[in-house]
């Protein structure tokens, strides 16, 4: 155990070496190192984390891989529709494309690294303030060993011209398990933000990964947030996203996966301004054994904050997927208000799905709070009418799983990232 | 395309293990327009299901041919492709598919791999078929039937009958829940259509749609028979006297399914 602890340790002094990580940060490393060592191994209510490992591997030599097809794809339609993108692999920085014309605007997009030398103050001050080092297992194993992170700020009244993307590809001969994205959007702003998560490879690397993305939505800015998983069997994924919203700022997150990883997620904004805004929407197609247990959360804190959390998901196979939405409203958040809709559908007897709304209200004096909740297979009589109009079993069934998902791909603001959860659908589907 | 020739003979339907539809026999040519008069109960809607294939819908004796092809034989979608057409009573509801791409997609599956539609030419086409209709251009991009009034429905149903090139059209209670306009715009849909290549069978219990489309025959339909037949004349007397003339030359005392015995 000391071994492994020192081996880690060493490698970690040796990447702060190699990228000259500035002093606090280097303890921030160790600090967090420490709590994820000493963090208990948490009980979840539905998940079973007892028997997974939780075992560190740094990797051996710098990896070289080859991109593989799907990331290659993605980063050439970006390039097409001249976004901005911070492209990594195996938790190294491949490439940070930024607009030419994007540069007067003052926008900054880096990687975390060199942010955390060139904006050094603005890196200090907000990592680790939205998703904290010690508030689980997986954010303190985050904020230890993430490489190749991301860093994004808007000034105030920015309005980003299009869309700024983080792809993080792992091809299973890295180490990959830590992707980190900080973004900042100041007052006023406006930003659209992806990430899309990539595994090329037969394996994915490492037994335990985890993500970690922090969203500072500064007063009246306006952020859409995109992330999209697509996690394999093999090991554990903990993704951790969290907002900040500040008055009047709105942040709407999309989120996708489709996979047959074993996944703990949760999306959440703290909407500690008054007049704040969220929306989650998320889709989720399981296959295969995949375990996925997300939580979309909302913590109204601040007085007429509105929430709206939508989850569609598909099983089929032998997945299991717990879909959470949780509202908690706190005592003087007066005026807010929250609506959940989740619908499950499972195409086979084999799958599971759990669909479970959450909401506390610590205040009397609220909006409406509403939520519906279903879970069930594919309607017979819809599959009935479109093929009684010549349309085929198995087309009907696709159309219809697809109207059950297309108004959360569609509320994906890049071209580029819409196509690939498009055939990432497409190709689960046809199968 | 021959003109169709379709041919009911002996049918039985059950639904839950209860006969609903007791032995019946009826036939329809290209060009003919056939009436299905019949109180609420009788077994109308039960037997344009089990046409469509509805898989609630157990037929259990008799035989059903479209140009000599054995109907009862094939998957419902294969019926569609035959050229059955069924406007529904009560059609589903399936969001996030869009109107036009559900009709383009059931168009092409009509028209079989190779002889799709262009798209460029699918729109244009829905688009006066709309407007003929007096259904506002904002339907195509809707979800197929979603929150739709009971009136909207009714008018999408037709919109797909007038794209679809059907053959033998079944329309189920096209008129309920219309207006008088609405209907109208129905009925001309319908002639608009008729031609010695389509065949209708249309299914009402108030003959004020017969007034706008005139059948050929009309055939009364208790305890899930057919129990009178005869031309447009029966239609007219059933409207001016009710049912019960009817019942008492029969000697049916309650005319839905279940009642008797
Ligand atoms: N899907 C169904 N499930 C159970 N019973 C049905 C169903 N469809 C029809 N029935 C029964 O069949 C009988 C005839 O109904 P229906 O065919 O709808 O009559 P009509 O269309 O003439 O009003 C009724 O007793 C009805 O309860
Ligand atoms: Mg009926």
């Amino acid at each position: 155990m000391t071994q492994e602890l020192s081996t880690v340790q060493s490698w970690l002094q040796e990447q702060a070496k190699a990228h000259a990580e500035p002093e606090w940060l280097r303890q921030m490393r160790e600090r967090a190192w420490e709590a994820f060592q000493n963090a208990p191994v948490v009980r979840l209510e539905k998940t079973d984390l007892s028997r997974r490992t939780w075992d560190v591997v740094p990797p051996a030599v710098a990896a070289v891989a080859e991109t593989g097809a799907e990331a290659g794809q993605l980063i050439q339609s970006l390039t097409e529709q001249s976004d901005a993108y911070v492209y990594v692999r195996d938790g190294q920085v491949v490439q940070v494309r930024v607009p030419a014309d994007w540069s007067e605007t003052g926008v900054i997009v880096a990687d975390l690294h060199s942010a955390a030398q060139q904006h050094a103050d603005l890196v200090q001050q907000y990592l680790g303030q939205v998703v904290s080092v010690e508030e689980s297992k997986w954010s303190a194993l985050n904020a230890a060993v993430w490489q190749s992170g991301l860093f994004v700020y808007v000034p105030r009244r920015v309005s980003v011209p299009g869309t700024v993307h983080y792809v993080v590809e792992d091809t299973g001969s890295g180490v990959g398990i830590a992707p980190r994205a900080l973004v900042i959007a100041d007052a006023e702003s406006r930003l659209a933000f992806a990430e899309v998560h990539i595994s090329s490879g037969d394996k994915p690397s490492g037994p335990v990964r985890s993500h970690v993305l922090e969203v500072i939505a500064k007063s009246g800015a306006q952020v859409t947030v995109v992330t999209n998983h697509a996690f394999h069997a093999g090991p554990t994924n903990f993704s951790t996203s969290r907002a900040r919203v500040e008055n009047d700022a709105s942040v709407d997150w999309v989120f996708t996966d489709v996979g047959d990883g074993f996944t703990v997620g949760i999306v959440e904004s703290d909407l500690v301004g008054s007049g704040s805004r969220s929306t989650v929407r998320a889709l989720g197609l399981g296959y295969g054994r995949q375990h996925l247990d997300l939580t979309a959360s909302m913590l109204h804190r601040g007085k007429y904050s509105i929430s709206d959390i939508v989850m569609h998901g598909v099983l089929r196979g032998r997945a299991n997927s717990i879909y959470r939405s949780s509202t908690h409203i706190f005592k003087h958040a007066v005026g807010a208000g929250s609506e959940q809709h989740d619908r499950m559908l499972v195409l086979d007897g084999t799958a599971r799905a759990d669909a479970i709304p959450m909401l506390l209200i610590d205040e009397n004096d609220v909006q409406r709070c509403g939520h519906a909740a279903s879970v069930g297979r594919i309607d017979e009589s819809q599959i009935y009418y479109l093929m009684s109009r010549g349309i085929s079993k198995s087309e009907a069934m696709r159309m219809i799983i697809w109207g059950h998902l297309q108004p959360t791909v569609d509320a994906i603001p890049s071209e580029a990232v819409r196509t690939l959860v498009r055939s990432r659908v497409d190709e689960e589907l046809s199968e | 395309m021959a003109s169709p020739h379709f041919k009911i003979t002996g049918l039985k339907v059950a639904v839950e293990d209860k006969e609903i539809v007791k032995g019946l026999d009826l036939e329809i040519r290209g060009g003919e327009i056939h009436a299905i008069m019949g109180p609420n109960g009788t077994g109308k809607s039960t037997l344009a299901s089990a046409l469509m294939g509805h898989p609630a819908y157990e037929v259990t004796g008799g035989q059903v041919t479209l140009d000599g092809q054995d109907v009862l034989d094939m998957a419902v979608d294969e019926r569609a492709r035959a050229g059955l057409f069924l406007a529904m009573q009560y059609p589903a509801e399936v969001p996030g598919v869009s109107n036009a791409n559900f009709i383009r997609t059931a168009l092409n599956a009509r028209l079989g791999e190779g002889n799709e539609i262009p798209v460029i030419k699918f729109h244009r086409q829905l688009q006066e078929k709309m407007k003929s209709l007096n259904i506002d251009p904002s339907f195509a991009e809707r979800y197929l039937n979603e929150g739709f009034s009971g009136g909207e429905k009714k008018r999408n149903e037709i919109l797909q009958m007038s794209m679809l090139n059907p053959r033998i059209v079944i329309l189920d209670e096209i008129d309920s829940g219309l207006d008088i306009d609405a209907l109208k715009i129905v009925a001309k849909a319908v002639n608009d259509l008729r031609s010695p290549d389509v065949g209708f069978l249309i299914i009402t219990h108030y003959q004020r749609l017969l007034e706008y489309i005139v059948p050929d025959f009309v055939h009364v339909m208790m305890q899930g028979r057919i129990v009178r037949s005869g031309g447009r004349e029966l239609a007219q007397k059933l409207e001016a006297n009710g049912y019960d003339w009817l019942k008492q030359e029969l000697g049916i005392e309650d005319e839905t399914v279940g009642a008797e015995a």
